[in-house]
């Protein structure tokens, strides 16, 4: 899975999330929604500790990328602390793109270590509707939402 | 109780090669069962190996990590294996992390947590990686009791709810007596493995399962691309009828010594062909291995000394052709001789070679060569395996020619260097002689289980048509074993080079 790959697959999944729930207020909510889904689901599997290392580590690439996230952390149990702050300051591009750069360092990571068909299993059983069978990550090409 | 009353346990495929057959046909359904051994040994791999084997959606595999490997790096890990299908994750095959609850919380935190996934998953088979690592609290503070209690709750649990389970432990052997999991599982797998010299013997033991008969004893067990790969002490024969004794006689090829064995060698036997160096032993066994072909016998010769093709090239020389049966399929030649090979591996070879083609006739050409491609650690074990090696062979109806490489003394008269003529029925012993200035070669049918043979010395020579054996006896000569024998009548001593075999009367 190729970081551009990923970035779509990451915008699936808001997109995903979005459409599920139309009172999202804002858009970093729907980020923190995406994040808290596979938190639940990748501590299942990793443990607490395993994930908030893997977040941890998605986090510190993703700040080198993203000024906005500058003041977020990973808390004890995985959850991200800051995004709250992220959240009041909705009127920044930064922010938004902030959730996008951190959920897209989280799958890269996911598919660094456990590959692409075994990443994209697992998002398959948090977001069951959802079709990622045509998600060709490798070249980067758009994702037509399919659901 | 008449075998119609009693409950039929099925047996699951462990999806191990080979494993299957050492269990006794597969693993207990509903069996509560142990994976112990040193770290590196092959535990989870066979955990897997058992899961992705048997996990389906609608009676998926719960595996619960318990502060071992993560969970993250053993997938990145198992699915470098060709078992690993990732179309199992998530419905099939679940992973579920326990490593939390352990940490802060009690045993019976612990069982409740499993309790609860187990009831809402219904799971066809759970394992545990590791369990010891989940009894072994950090701080130490479950009592002996406690882990009893834990260990009887968890194990009725799992049977009540029609679960095979496998709890994955670095256990050491002295353990196997004090630990109370020992007590309660129903089958109990020891991995282990042994550095020897320059190689690593990997073995299995299965110290106890519950219900039906296993093979005793230890297995070698190889770790490839493909998982663990078992292979049977009893070569995967253990359920075959031996074949009833044949009352027929294989010709070598060497129509004299044919007429010295009554008639050639008794089907299904196993016969030492043994002398020094250079003395004709492959020279016979081409022999034996061209004429059944000839005779429409498949055959396979396992070499170890050198590569098929200078196998072939040199039978070529005698005017054996070996090329046209390898094409038509009726003759294998086989190379082994990868580092650290097993006997069980090299069974394993042969044994699919031998139903690959139907063979009746095999040669091992030799068995010092065979020794010597053995890691260390299994020569030691040679004898014993050679042992099984051919009665499995032999009960199966195939003709086994072995050759063996004797130090050429004359104060001596060995048959083997490794003791083994007691698991041949026929030795045929090759011998230099000193006769008129001359080094030469001697033959004697040393034994024949089978019956009657010639008790001649007879001379013989490699020709260009291969071994020729004289058609009489050396009769003017004493002491002919011990390689300088004495003329009885030194007056027709000239005559000595006279009486060597003309290889025109055998061809």
């Amino acid at each position: 899975m190729l970081p551009l790959g990923t970035r779509d697959l990451t915008l699936r999944l808001l997109d995903e999330e979005a459409a599920a729930d139309e009172t999202s207020l804002t858009p970093e909510s729907t980020a923190l929604r995406v994040y808290e889904k596979l938190r639940v689901s990748l501590s299942a599997l990793a443990g607490v500790a395993g994930f908030r290392s893997l977040a941890s580590r998605a986090l510190t690439l993703a700040k080198a990328k993203a000024q906005g996230l500058s003041t977020m952390q990973v808390a004890a149990d995985g959850s991200l602390q800051a995004i709250s702050e992220a959240k009041s300051e909705s009127d920044k591009p930064q922010g938004v793109e902030g959730g996008v750069v951190l959920l897209n360092e989280l799958l890269r990571l996911l598919h660094a270590f456990i590959g692409e068909a075994l990443t994209l299993r697992l998002l398959q059983e948090v977001w069951p509707n959802t079709v990622f069978d045509d998600c060709d990550s490798g070249t980067g090409e758009k994702h037509e939402r399919t659901r | 109780m008449s075998a119609r009353d009693k409950v039929a346990i099925n047996k699951l495929p462990t999806g191990v090669l080979g494993l299957d057959e050492i269990v006794g046909g597969g693993l207990p359904e509903f069996s509560f069962n142990i994976i112990a051994g040193a770290p590196g040994s092959g535990k989870t791999t066979l955990a897997h190996q058992f899961v992705f084997a048997n996990a389906s959606p609608e009676r998926p595999a719960l595996y619960f990590t318990v502060l071992g490997e993560s969970a993250i790096k053993m997938l990145r890990y198992q699915q470098q294996y060709t078992f690993f299908d990732p179309a199992k994750l998530p419905k099939s095959i679940r992973f579920i992390n326990l490593s939390q609850i352990v940490l802060e919380k009690d045993l019976s935190a612990v069982l409740a947590q499993i309790i609860a996934e187990v009831e809402k998953a219904s799971p066809a088979v759970v394992v545990v990686d590791s369990f010891r690592t989940m009894v072994r609290k950090p701080q130490g503070t479950h009592s002996e009791m406690e882990v009893q209690g834990f260990i009887q709750q968890l194990a009725l649990f799992l049977a009540s709810w029609q679960a095979t389970t496998f709890l994955i432990g670095e256990y050491a052997e002295d353990e196997l007596r004090d630990n109370p999991i020992f007590t309660v599982a129903d089958g109990l797998f020891w991995l282990r493995q042994t550095a020897e010299r320059n190689s690593v013997v990997r073995k299995l033991q299965i110290i106890k399962l519950r219900g039906q008969a296993s093979v005793p004893g230890l297995h070698t067990f190889r770790i490839t691309d493909s998982g663990l790969q078992a292979f049977s002490r009893t070569f995967g024969l253990s359920g075959h009828k031996k074949k009833e004794a044949s009352k027929r006689r294989l010709s070598i090829g060497i129509p004299e010594l044919d007429k010295m064995m009554g008639g050639g060698i008794p089907e299904g036997d196993s016969v030492l062909v043994t002398g020094a160096s250079g003395t004709g032993k492959s020279v016979l066994a081409t022999q034996f291995i061209a004429e059944g072909i000839r005779r429409g016998e498949p055959g396979i010769v396992a070499v170890f000394e050198e590569r098929p093709q200078a196998y072939t090239d040199r039978a070529g020389s005698f005017g054996l052709d070996l090329e046209a049966p390898q094409k038509d399929g009726t003759l294998l030649i086989l190379y082994l001789r990868p580092l650290d090979l097993s006997v069980d591996e090299t069974m394993n070879e042969i044994l699919d070679a031998v139903k690959k083609i139907g063979a009746k006739r095999l040669v091992i050409d030799s068995l010092a060569g065979f020794e010597m491609a053995l890691s260390p650690g299994f020569r030691e074990d040679f004898r014993e395996s050679l042992y099984r090696m051919i009665f499995a062979l032999t009960g199966i109806g195939v003709t086994i020619l072995s050759t063996v490489e004797v130090d050429e003394s004359f104060t001596e008269f060995p048959f083997s260097t490794y003791s083994i003529s007691f698991l041949t029925d026929d030795i045929v012993r090759l011998r230099y002689v000193s006769i008129g200035g001359q080094l030469r070669k001697i033959l004697i049918i040393i034994k024949m289980r089978g019956g009657d043979h010639s008790q001649d010395i007879r001379e013989y020579e490699i020709t260009a048509k291969g071994m020729v054996i004289a058609t009489e006896r050396l009769k003017d000569y004493q002491h002919l074993i011990t390689g300088i024998p004495e003329r009885l009548n030194r007056a027709s001593e000239k005559e000595d080079i006279q009486q060597t075999p003309n290889a025109g009367d055998e061809a």
